[in-house]
Protein backbone atom coordinates (compact mmCIF):
# COMPACT_ATOMS: atom_id res chain seq x y z
CA UNK A 1 0.00 0.00 0.00
CA UNK A 2 1.48 3.33 -1.03
CA UNK A 3 1.38 6.12 1.52
CA UNK A 4 -0.91 8.96 0.49
CA UNK A 5 0.30 12.55 0.79
CA UNK A 6 -3.24 13.63 1.56
CA UNK A 7 -2.30 14.42 5.22
CA UNK A 8 -0.67 17.66 4.01
CA UNK A 9 -3.72 18.92 2.13
CA UNK A 10 -6.09 17.56 4.78
CA UNK A 11 -4.27 19.41 7.57
CA UNK A 12 -4.44 22.68 5.62
CA UNK A 13 -8.09 21.94 4.76
CA UNK A 14 -8.84 21.32 8.44
CA UNK A 15 -7.05 24.45 9.61
CA UNK A 16 -8.88 26.52 7.00
CA UNK A 17 -12.22 24.94 7.86
CA UNK A 18 -11.74 25.63 11.54
CA UNK A 19 -10.71 29.21 10.82
CA UNK A 20 -13.74 29.76 8.56
CA UNK A 21 -16.07 28.30 11.20
CA UNK A 22 -14.63 30.52 13.90
CA UNK A 23 -14.41 33.82 11.98
CA UNK A 24 -15.88 33.26 8.48
CA UNK A 25 -19.40 34.60 9.02
CA UNK A 26 -18.08 37.41 11.24
CA UNK A 27 -15.54 38.38 8.58
CA UNK A 28 -18.19 38.62 5.88
CA UNK A 29 -20.50 40.64 8.12
CA UNK A 30 -17.49 42.87 8.80
CA UNK A 31 -16.81 43.60 5.13
CA UNK A 32 -20.53 44.22 4.65
CA UNK A 33 -20.32 46.70 7.54
CA UNK A 34 -17.30 48.30 5.82
CA UNK A 35 -19.40 48.65 2.70
CA UNK A 36 -22.25 50.31 4.61
CA UNK A 37 -20.54 52.27 7.36
CA UNK A 38 -17.23 53.62 6.10
CA UNK A 39 -17.45 57.37 5.76
CA UNK A 40 -13.75 58.17 5.70
CA UNK A 41 -11.70 55.60 3.71
CA UNK A 42 -8.49 57.57 4.30
CA UNK A 43 -8.75 57.28 8.07
CA UNK A 44 -9.57 53.58 7.76
CA UNK A 45 -6.56 53.10 5.48
CA UNK A 46 -4.35 54.84 8.04
CA UNK A 47 -5.72 52.71 10.91
CA UNK A 48 -5.23 49.47 8.97
CA UNK A 49 -1.81 50.58 7.77
CA UNK A 50 -0.58 51.20 11.31
CA UNK A 51 -2.10 47.90 12.46
CA UNK A 52 -0.35 46.01 9.66
CA UNK A 53 3.03 47.29 10.78
CA UNK A 54 3.12 44.53 13.35
CA UNK A 55 4.48 41.29 11.82
CA UNK A 56 2.00 39.16 13.80
CA UNK A 57 -0.92 41.08 12.29
CA UNK A 58 0.56 40.47 8.84
CA UNK A 59 0.96 36.79 9.63
CA UNK A 60 -2.63 36.56 10.89
CA UNK A 61 -3.87 38.33 7.75
CA UNK A 62 -1.90 35.87 5.61
CA UNK A 63 -3.53 32.98 7.51
CA UNK A 64 -7.00 34.44 6.90
CA UNK A 65 -6.30 34.38 3.14
CA UNK A 66 -4.11 31.30 2.71
CA UNK A 67 -5.95 28.79 4.91
CA UNK A 68 -9.40 29.41 3.33
CA UNK A 69 -7.71 29.15 -0.09
CA UNK A 70 -6.41 25.68 0.78
CA UNK A 71 -9.70 24.73 2.45
CA UNK A 72 -11.83 25.65 -0.55
CA UNK A 73 -9.31 24.24 -3.06
CA UNK A 74 -9.40 20.90 -1.22
CA UNK A 75 -13.21 20.73 -1.19
CA UNK A 76 -13.53 21.74 -4.83
CA UNK A 77 -10.81 19.27 -5.89
CA UNK A 78 -12.70 16.42 -4.21
CA UNK A 79 -16.01 17.84 -5.44
CA UNK A 80 -14.85 17.43 -9.04
CA UNK A 81 -14.08 13.77 -8.29
CA UNK A 82 -17.59 13.41 -6.81
CA UNK A 83 -19.10 14.96 -9.95
CA UNK A 84 -17.17 12.46 -12.14
CA UNK A 85 -15.15 15.29 -13.67
CA UNK A 86 -11.80 13.63 -14.13
CA UNK A 87 -8.42 14.69 -15.43
CA UNK A 88 -4.75 13.97 -14.86
CA UNK A 89 -3.96 14.20 -11.13
CA UNK A 90 -0.96 16.46 -11.76
CA UNK A 91 -3.15 18.90 -13.69
CA UNK A 92 -6.09 19.06 -11.26
CA UNK A 93 -3.79 19.01 -8.23
CA UNK A 94 -1.67 21.70 -9.86
CA UNK A 95 -4.65 23.93 -10.57
CA UNK A 96 -6.25 23.62 -7.11
CA UNK A 97 -3.42 23.12 -4.62
CA UNK A 98 -0.84 24.83 -6.85
CA UNK A 99 -3.24 27.72 -7.33
CA UNK A 100 -3.83 28.04 -3.60
CA UNK A 101 -0.06 27.94 -2.97
CA UNK A 102 0.70 30.53 -5.66
CA UNK A 103 -2.00 32.92 -4.42
CA UNK A 104 -0.83 32.45 -0.82
CA UNK A 105 2.75 33.25 -1.87
CA UNK A 106 1.56 36.35 -3.73
CA UNK A 107 -0.48 37.40 -0.70
CA UNK A 108 2.60 36.99 1.52
CA UNK A 109 4.61 39.09 -0.95
CA UNK A 110 2.03 41.88 -0.99
CA UNK A 111 1.65 41.84 2.79
CA UNK A 112 5.33 41.82 3.65
CA UNK A 113 6.34 44.48 1.13
CA UNK A 114 3.77 46.98 2.39
CA UNK B 1 -55.81 -4.22 10.00
CA UNK B 2 -55.51 -6.73 7.16
CA UNK B 3 -54.80 -4.33 4.29
CA UNK B 4 -52.22 -4.81 1.53
CA UNK B 5 -49.14 -3.01 0.28
CA UNK B 6 -47.32 -3.15 -3.03
CA UNK B 7 -43.67 -4.14 -3.36
CA UNK B 8 -41.72 -3.15 -6.45
CA UNK B 9 -38.85 -5.61 -6.41
CA UNK B 10 -35.84 -5.23 -8.69
CA UNK B 11 -35.22 -8.67 -10.18
CA UNK B 12 -32.09 -9.95 -11.86
CA UNK B 13 -31.82 -13.53 -13.05
CA UNK B 14 -28.35 -14.06 -14.54
CA UNK B 15 -29.53 -16.93 -16.78
CA UNK B 16 -32.22 -14.92 -18.61
CA UNK B 17 -31.63 -11.23 -17.91
CA UNK B 18 -29.12 -8.82 -19.36
CA UNK B 19 -30.08 -6.13 -16.86
CA UNK B 20 -32.25 -5.72 -13.75
CA UNK B 21 -35.97 -5.14 -14.13
CA UNK B 22 -38.88 -4.42 -11.82
CA UNK B 23 -41.58 -6.84 -10.73
CA UNK B 24 -44.54 -5.80 -8.58
CA UNK B 25 -46.12 -7.94 -5.90
CA UNK B 26 -49.09 -7.23 -3.65
CA UNK B 27 -48.58 -8.54 -0.14
CA UNK B 28 -50.62 -8.39 3.08
CA UNK B 29 -49.64 -5.55 5.36
CA UNK B 30 -49.99 -5.58 9.12
CA UNK B 31 -48.34 -3.61 11.91
CA UNK B 32 -46.02 -6.43 12.88
CA UNK B 33 -44.81 -7.34 9.38
CA UNK B 34 -41.23 -6.55 8.41
CA UNK B 35 -39.97 -6.14 4.86
CA UNK B 36 -38.30 -9.53 5.35
CA UNK B 37 -41.69 -11.04 6.23
CA UNK B 38 -43.06 -9.56 3.02
CA UNK B 39 -40.18 -11.00 0.98
CA UNK B 40 -40.68 -14.40 2.62
CA UNK B 41 -44.41 -14.15 1.83
CA UNK B 42 -43.60 -13.51 -1.82
CA UNK B 43 -41.16 -16.43 -1.89
CA UNK B 44 -43.59 -18.83 -0.13
CA UNK B 45 -46.97 -17.80 -1.59
CA UNK B 46 -46.46 -15.82 -4.79
CA UNK B 47 -43.18 -16.46 -6.58
CA UNK B 48 -40.69 -19.11 -5.48
CA UNK B 49 -38.18 -17.86 -8.05
CA UNK B 50 -37.38 -14.74 -5.98
CA UNK B 51 -33.97 -14.88 -4.31
CA UNK B 52 -33.11 -12.99 -1.15
CA UNK B 53 -30.73 -13.57 1.71
CA UNK B 54 -31.71 -13.84 5.36
CA UNK B 55 -31.06 -15.81 8.51
CA UNK B 56 -31.63 -14.56 12.04
CA UNK B 57 -34.66 -12.21 11.68
CA UNK B 58 -33.32 -10.17 14.61
CA UNK B 59 -30.71 -7.75 13.25
CA UNK B 60 -27.60 -9.61 14.32
CA UNK B 61 -26.60 -11.87 11.40
CA UNK B 62 -26.30 -8.98 8.96
CA UNK B 63 -27.39 -10.94 5.89
CA UNK B 64 -30.74 -9.39 4.93
CA UNK B 65 -29.57 -5.93 3.83
CA UNK B 66 -31.46 -4.43 0.87
CA UNK B 67 -32.30 -0.98 -0.46
CA UNK B 68 -35.82 0.04 0.64
CA UNK B 69 -37.07 3.14 -1.17
CA UNK B 70 -33.48 4.05 -1.90
CA UNK B 71 -32.15 3.62 1.63
CA UNK B 72 -29.92 0.78 2.81
CA UNK B 73 -31.87 -1.20 5.41
CA UNK B 74 -31.88 -4.53 7.19
CA UNK B 75 -35.15 -5.94 5.87
CA UNK B 76 -35.81 -7.70 9.21
CA UNK B 77 -35.56 -4.40 11.09
CA UNK B 78 -37.68 -2.40 8.64
CA UNK B 79 -41.46 -2.51 8.97
CA UNK B 80 -44.19 -2.25 6.34
CA UNK B 81 -46.23 -0.04 8.66
CA UNK B 82 -43.71 2.79 8.18
CA UNK B 83 -44.36 2.76 4.41
CA UNK B 84 -48.19 2.74 4.42
CA UNK B 85 -48.19 6.42 3.46
CA UNK B 86 -45.79 5.85 0.55
CA UNK B 87 -48.03 3.06 -0.78
CA UNK B 88 -45.25 1.31 -2.72
CA UNK B 89 -42.00 -0.11 -1.41
CA UNK B 90 -39.16 -0.23 -3.88
CA UNK B 91 -36.85 -3.05 -2.87
CA UNK B 92 -33.58 -3.75 -4.63
CA UNK B 93 -30.20 -5.28 -3.86
CA UNK B 94 -27.69 -3.17 -1.93
CA UNK B 95 -26.19 -0.35 -3.99
CA UNK B 96 -22.53 -0.22 -5.01
CA UNK B 97 -22.10 -4.02 -4.95
CA UNK B 98 -22.29 -6.61 -7.76
CA UNK B 99 -25.73 -8.23 -7.87
CA UNK B 100 -25.51 -12.01 -7.88
CA UNK B 101 -29.26 -12.55 -8.34
CA UNK B 102 -32.41 -10.55 -7.50
CA UNK B 103 -31.82 -9.11 -4.01
CA UNK B 104 -28.57 -10.95 -3.34
CA UNK B 105 -25.57 -8.61 -3.42
CA UNK B 106 -22.07 -10.05 -3.59
CA UNK B 107 -20.23 -8.78 -0.49
CA UNK B 108 -17.05 -10.83 -1.04
CA UNK B 109 -15.14 -7.67 -2.01
CA UNK B 110 -16.19 -6.10 1.28
CA UNK B 111 -15.08 -9.18 3.19
CA UNK B 112 -11.67 -9.00 1.48
CA UNK B 113 -11.33 -5.35 2.53
CA UNK B 114 -12.22 -6.29 6.10
CA UNK B 115 -9.65 -9.12 6.16
CA UNK B 116 -6.97 -6.80 4.78
CA UNK B 117 -6.86 -4.62 7.91
CA UNK B 118 -6.21 -7.63 10.21
CA UNK B 119 -9.28 -7.26 12.43
CA UNK B 120 -8.05 -9.40 15.30
CA UNK B 121 -5.89 -8.89 18.39
CA UNK B 122 -2.24 -8.85 17.39
CA UNK B 123 0.23 -9.57 20.22
CA UNK B 124 4.00 -9.79 20.07
CA UNK B 125 4.02 -12.02 23.13
CA UNK B 126 1.36 -14.28 24.55
CA UNK B 127 0.68 -14.09 28.27
CA UNK B 128 0.78 -17.32 30.34
CA UNK B 129 -2.30 -19.47 29.73
CA UNK B 130 -3.63 -19.04 33.28
CA UNK B 131 -3.93 -15.24 32.91
CA UNK B 132 -6.05 -13.02 30.70
CA UNK B 133 -5.34 -9.70 28.99
CA UNK B 134 -6.79 -7.38 31.58
CA UNK B 135 -8.71 -4.33 30.52
CA UNK B 136 -10.52 -1.65 32.49
CA UNK B 137 -14.13 -0.68 31.64
CA UNK B 138 -12.83 2.73 30.51
CA UNK B 139 -10.37 1.06 28.14
CA UNK B 140 -13.14 -1.13 26.73
CA UNK B 141 -15.48 1.82 26.28
CA UNK B 142 -12.90 3.35 23.94
CA UNK B 143 -13.58 0.84 21.14
CA UNK B 144 -16.82 -0.82 22.24
CA UNK B 145 -19.19 0.98 19.83
CA UNK B 146 -16.88 0.14 16.90
CA UNK B 147 -16.95 -3.55 17.84
CA UNK B 148 -20.72 -3.79 17.31
CA UNK B 149 -20.35 -4.15 13.52
CA UNK B 150 -22.24 -7.13 12.04
CA UNK B 151 -20.69 -6.88 8.53
CA UNK B 152 -24.07 -6.25 6.90
CA UNK B 153 -22.46 -3.89 4.34
CA UNK B 154 -25.24 -1.29 4.58
CA UNK B 155 -22.48 1.31 5.04
CA UNK B 156 -20.91 0.24 1.73
CA UNK B 157 -24.27 0.67 0.00
CA UNK B 158 -24.46 4.12 1.62
CA UNK B 159 -20.94 5.21 0.66
CA UNK B 160 -20.66 7.14 -2.64
CA UNK B 161 -16.85 7.01 -2.45
CA UNK B 162 -16.97 3.20 -2.40
CA UNK B 163 -19.48 3.38 -5.27
CA UNK B 164 -17.05 5.59 -7.16
CA UNK B 165 -13.99 3.47 -6.39
CA UNK B 166 -14.49 -0.13 -5.14
CA UNK B 167 -10.79 -0.27 -4.17
CA UNK B 168 -11.61 2.07 -1.25
CA UNK B 169 -11.40 -0.08 1.88
CA UNK B 170 -14.67 1.45 3.00
CA UNK B 171 -16.51 2.11 6.26
CA UNK B 172 -16.65 -1.30 7.97
CA UNK B 173 -13.03 -2.28 7.23
CA UNK B 174 -11.61 1.05 8.37
CA UNK B 175 -13.85 1.02 11.45
CA UNK B 176 -12.57 -2.42 12.42
CA UNK B 177 -8.99 -1.24 11.92
CA UNK B 178 -9.73 1.62 14.29
CA UNK B 179 -11.52 -0.73 16.68
CA UNK B 180 -8.39 -2.88 17.12
CA UNK B 181 -6.00 0.08 17.09
CA UNK B 182 -7.96 1.52 20.02
CA UNK B 183 -7.95 -1.75 21.96
CA UNK B 184 -5.51 -1.57 24.89
CA UNK B 185 -4.70 -5.29 24.47
CA UNK B 186 -3.66 -4.90 20.84
CA UNK B 187 -0.09 -4.33 19.64
CA UNK B 188 -0.71 -4.47 15.89
CA UNK B 189 -1.44 -0.89 14.88
CA UNK B 190 1.87 -0.62 13.00
CA UNK B 191 0.66 -3.45 10.74
CA UNK B 192 -2.67 -1.70 10.09
CA UNK B 193 -1.42 1.86 9.59
CA UNK B 194 -0.11 1.25 6.03
CA UNK B 195 -3.69 0.37 5.04
CA UNK B 196 -5.11 3.46 6.74
CA UNK B 197 -2.36 5.70 5.29
CA UNK B 198 -3.07 4.69 1.70
CA UNK B 199 -5.20 6.58 -0.78
CA UNK B 200 -7.59 3.59 -0.68
CA UNK B 201 -7.57 3.80 3.13
CA UNK B 202 -8.96 6.67 5.17
CA UNK B 203 -7.99 9.23 2.52
CA UNK B 204 -10.72 8.25 0.07
CA UNK B 205 -13.34 9.29 2.65
CA UNK B 206 -14.86 12.76 2.33
CA UNK B 207 -17.07 12.51 5.43
CA UNK B 208 -20.38 12.20 3.63
CA UNK B 209 -21.56 10.70 6.91
CA UNK B 210 -24.40 8.65 5.42
CA UNK B 211 -22.72 5.38 6.52
CA UNK B 212 -23.31 6.37 10.14
CA UNK B 213 -26.92 7.33 9.44
CA UNK B 214 -27.79 3.93 7.97
CA UNK B 215 -25.80 1.72 10.37
CA UNK B 216 -28.34 -0.55 12.12
CA UNK B 217 -26.00 -1.04 15.10
CA UNK B 218 -25.08 2.64 15.69
CA UNK B 219 -21.41 1.94 15.04
CA UNK B 220 -20.68 5.43 13.58
CA UNK B 221 -18.12 4.41 10.95
CA UNK B 222 -17.78 8.02 9.73
CA UNK B 223 -16.38 8.97 13.11
CA UNK B 224 -14.05 5.94 13.17
CA UNK B 225 -12.66 6.74 9.71
CA UNK B 226 -12.14 10.40 10.47
CA UNK B 227 -10.41 9.59 13.74
CA UNK B 228 -8.33 7.28 11.56
CA UNK B 229 -7.43 10.35 9.47
CA UNK B 230 -6.11 12.06 12.59
CA UNK B 231 -4.08 8.93 13.40
CA UNK B 232 -2.79 8.76 9.82
CA UNK B 233 -1.97 12.49 9.91
CA UNK B 234 0.15 12.00 13.05
CA UNK B 235 1.72 8.89 11.51
CA UNK B 236 2.62 10.96 8.42
CA UNK B 237 4.26 13.62 10.57
CA UNK B 238 6.21 11.09 12.61
CA UNK B 239 7.39 9.37 9.44
CA UNK B 240 8.43 12.70 7.92
CA UNK B 241 10.48 13.38 11.05
CA UNK B 242 12.10 9.95 10.72
CA UNK B 243 12.97 10.58 7.09
CA UNK B 244 14.44 13.99 7.93
CA UNK B 245 16.66 12.33 10.51
CA UNK B 246 17.93 9.99 7.82
CA UNK B 247 16.05 6.91 8.96
CA UNK B 248 14.09 4.61 6.68
CA UNK B 249 10.48 4.97 5.56
CA UNK B 250 8.19 3.33 8.12
CA UNK C 1 -22.43 -20.09 -13.91
CA UNK C 2 -22.01 -16.71 -12.28
CA UNK C 3 -22.88 -13.56 -14.16
CA UNK C 4 -23.18 -10.82 -11.58
CA UNK C 5 -24.69 -7.48 -12.59
CA UNK C 6 -22.05 -4.79 -12.13
CA UNK C 7 -23.66 -1.51 -11.10
CA UNK C 8 -22.09 1.74 -12.26
CA UNK C 9 -22.39 4.85 -10.14
CA UNK C 10 -24.48 7.32 -12.16
CA UNK C 11 -23.01 10.78 -12.60
CA UNK C 12 -26.04 12.28 -10.84
CA UNK C 13 -25.80 9.94 -7.82
CA UNK C 14 -25.85 12.86 -5.41
CA UNK C 15 -29.32 13.98 -6.53
CA UNK C 16 -30.88 10.66 -5.55
CA UNK C 17 -30.80 10.87 -1.78
CA UNK C 18 -31.45 13.78 0.60
CA UNK C 19 -28.35 12.84 2.63
CA UNK C 20 -26.20 13.14 -0.53
CA UNK C 21 -27.83 16.45 -1.45
CA UNK C 22 -27.04 17.81 2.00
CA UNK C 23 -23.45 16.61 1.62
CA UNK C 24 -23.06 18.26 -1.78
CA UNK C 25 -24.55 21.50 -0.47
CA UNK C 26 -22.00 21.42 2.38
CA UNK C 27 -19.16 20.85 -0.08
CA UNK C 28 -20.54 23.53 -2.41
CA UNK C 29 -20.06 26.17 0.30
CA UNK C 30 -16.41 26.13 -0.84
CA UNK C 31 -17.21 27.90 -4.12
CA UNK C 32 -18.64 31.19 -2.73
CA UNK C 33 -16.09 31.06 0.09
CA UNK C 34 -13.28 30.81 -2.49
CA UNK C 35 -14.69 33.76 -4.44
CA UNK C 36 -15.02 35.74 -1.24
CA UNK C 37 -11.41 34.94 -0.27
CA UNK C 38 -10.33 36.18 -3.70
CA UNK C 39 -12.28 39.38 -3.01
CA UNK C 40 -10.34 39.78 0.25
CA UNK C 41 -7.10 39.05 -1.59
CA UNK C 42 -8.02 41.77 -4.09
CA UNK C 43 -8.46 44.05 -1.06
CA UNK C 44 -4.89 43.31 0.02
CA UNK C 45 -3.56 43.99 -3.49
CA UNK C 46 -5.44 47.26 -3.61
CA UNK C 47 -4.30 48.13 -0.10
CA UNK C 48 -0.67 47.56 -1.10
CA UNK C 49 -1.16 49.95 -4.04
CA UNK C 50 -2.12 52.81 -1.78
CA UNK C 51 -4.97 54.80 -0.35
CA UNK C 52 -6.84 55.58 -3.57
CA UNK C 53 -6.75 51.97 -4.75
CA UNK C 54 -8.02 50.82 -1.35
CA UNK C 55 -10.93 53.27 -1.59
CA UNK C 56 -11.73 51.76 -4.98
CA UNK C 57 -11.83 48.30 -3.38
CA UNK C 58 -14.20 49.62 -0.70
CA UNK C 59 -16.47 50.84 -3.48
CA UNK C 60 -16.34 47.37 -5.07
CA UNK C 61 -17.79 45.99 -1.85
CA UNK C 62 -20.84 48.19 -2.34
CA UNK C 63 -21.57 47.28 -5.96
CA UNK C 64 -24.55 44.95 -6.52
CA UNK C 65 -22.17 42.16 -7.57
CA UNK C 66 -20.05 42.71 -4.46
CA UNK C 67 -23.07 42.69 -2.18
CA UNK C 68 -24.50 39.58 -3.89
CA UNK C 69 -21.19 37.75 -3.50
CA UNK C 70 -20.95 38.71 0.17
CA UNK C 71 -24.58 37.72 0.76
CA UNK C 72 -24.13 34.26 -0.78
CA UNK C 73 -20.77 33.86 0.95
CA UNK C 74 -22.38 34.75 4.30
CA UNK C 75 -25.03 32.06 3.84
CA UNK C 76 -22.30 29.60 2.81
CA UNK C 77 -20.10 30.54 5.76
CA UNK C 78 -22.98 30.06 8.21
CA UNK C 79 -23.81 26.63 6.74
CA UNK C 80 -20.12 25.77 6.79
CA UNK C 81 -19.72 26.86 10.41
CA UNK C 82 -22.78 24.91 11.61
CA UNK C 83 -21.89 21.69 9.75
CA UNK C 84 -18.18 21.96 10.59
CA UNK C 85 -18.63 22.46 14.32
CA UNK C 86 -21.19 19.63 14.46
CA UNK C 87 -18.61 17.18 13.06
CA UNK C 88 -15.72 18.24 15.30
CA UNK C 89 -16.56 15.90 18.22
CA UNK C 90 -16.60 12.96 15.80
CA UNK C 91 -13.02 13.68 14.69
CA UNK C 92 -11.38 15.31 17.68
CA UNK C 93 -11.76 12.64 20.35
CA UNK C 94 -9.69 13.15 23.47
CA UNK C 95 -9.82 9.85 25.30
CA UNK C 96 -6.62 8.44 26.77
CA UNK C 97 -5.62 7.00 30.11
CA UNK C 98 -4.25 10.39 31.15
CA UNK C 99 -6.92 12.69 29.76
CA UNK C 100 -10.53 12.20 28.79
CA UNK C 101 -12.86 14.98 27.67
CA UNK C 102 -16.57 14.34 27.19
CA UNK C 103 -17.43 14.75 23.47
CA UNK C 104 -20.34 16.99 24.52
CA UNK C 105 -17.85 19.37 26.10
CA UNK C 106 -15.71 19.33 22.96
CA UNK C 107 -18.81 20.26 20.95
CA UNK C 108 -19.88 22.96 23.40
CA UNK C 109 -16.38 24.47 23.50
CA UNK C 110 -16.27 24.74 19.71
CA UNK C 111 -19.81 26.17 19.56
CA UNK C 112 -18.90 28.83 22.11
CA UNK C 113 -15.57 29.47 20.39
CA UNK C 114 -17.22 29.97 17.00
CA UNK C 115 -19.84 32.25 18.55
CA UNK C 116 -17.20 34.27 20.40
CA UNK C 117 -14.90 34.46 17.36
CA UNK C 118 -17.55 35.63 14.94
CA UNK C 119 -19.34 38.04 17.27
CA UNK C 120 -15.99 39.32 18.58
CA UNK C 121 -14.85 40.10 15.04
CA UNK C 122 -18.07 41.98 14.30
CA UNK C 123 -17.80 43.98 17.52
CA UNK C 124 -14.14 44.73 16.75
CA UNK C 125 -15.09 45.98 13.28
CA UNK C 126 -17.81 48.21 14.67
CA UNK C 127 -15.35 49.56 17.23
CA UNK C 128 -12.80 50.20 14.45
CA UNK C 129 -15.37 52.01 12.31
CA UNK C 130 -16.82 54.17 15.07
CA UNK C 131 -14.20 56.97 15.23
CA UNK C 132 -13.57 56.90 11.47
CA UNK C 133 -17.07 56.41 10.14
CA UNK C 134 -19.05 58.43 12.61
CA UNK C 135 -22.01 56.19 11.87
Amino acid sequence: MRRSHEPISWSLFGAGGMLLAFIGPGLIVSTLLLAWLVQDPQALYATLHSGLQHPLVRLATLAVIALPLYHTAHRLYHGLHDLHITGPTWLLGGVFYGGATALSALCAFWLFTL
Amino acid sequence: MSDTIELAVTRYRPEQDTQPWEQRYTVPCSDDMSVLDALNYIKDALDPSLSHRWSCRMAICGSCGVMVNGEPKLSCKTFLRDYREAGVLEVRALDNLPVERDLVADISGVVEHIEAVKPWLIRHSEPPVDTAHSQTPAQMARYHAFSQCINCALCYAACPQFGRNPAFLGPAALTLAQRYNLDSRDEGSSERMPWLNAEEGVWSCTFVGYCSEVCPKDVDPASAINRGKVASDINYGVNLFRLLRGKGDA
Amino acid sequence: MRKPWQPQQPRNWWLRNPAYRRYMLREATALPLLLYTLLLLAGIVQFSRGEAAFATWLSWLQTPAGLLLQGIALAAALLHAVTWVALVPKILVIDSDRLRIDPRHVLRAHQLGALAGNLGLIVATLWLLWPTGGA
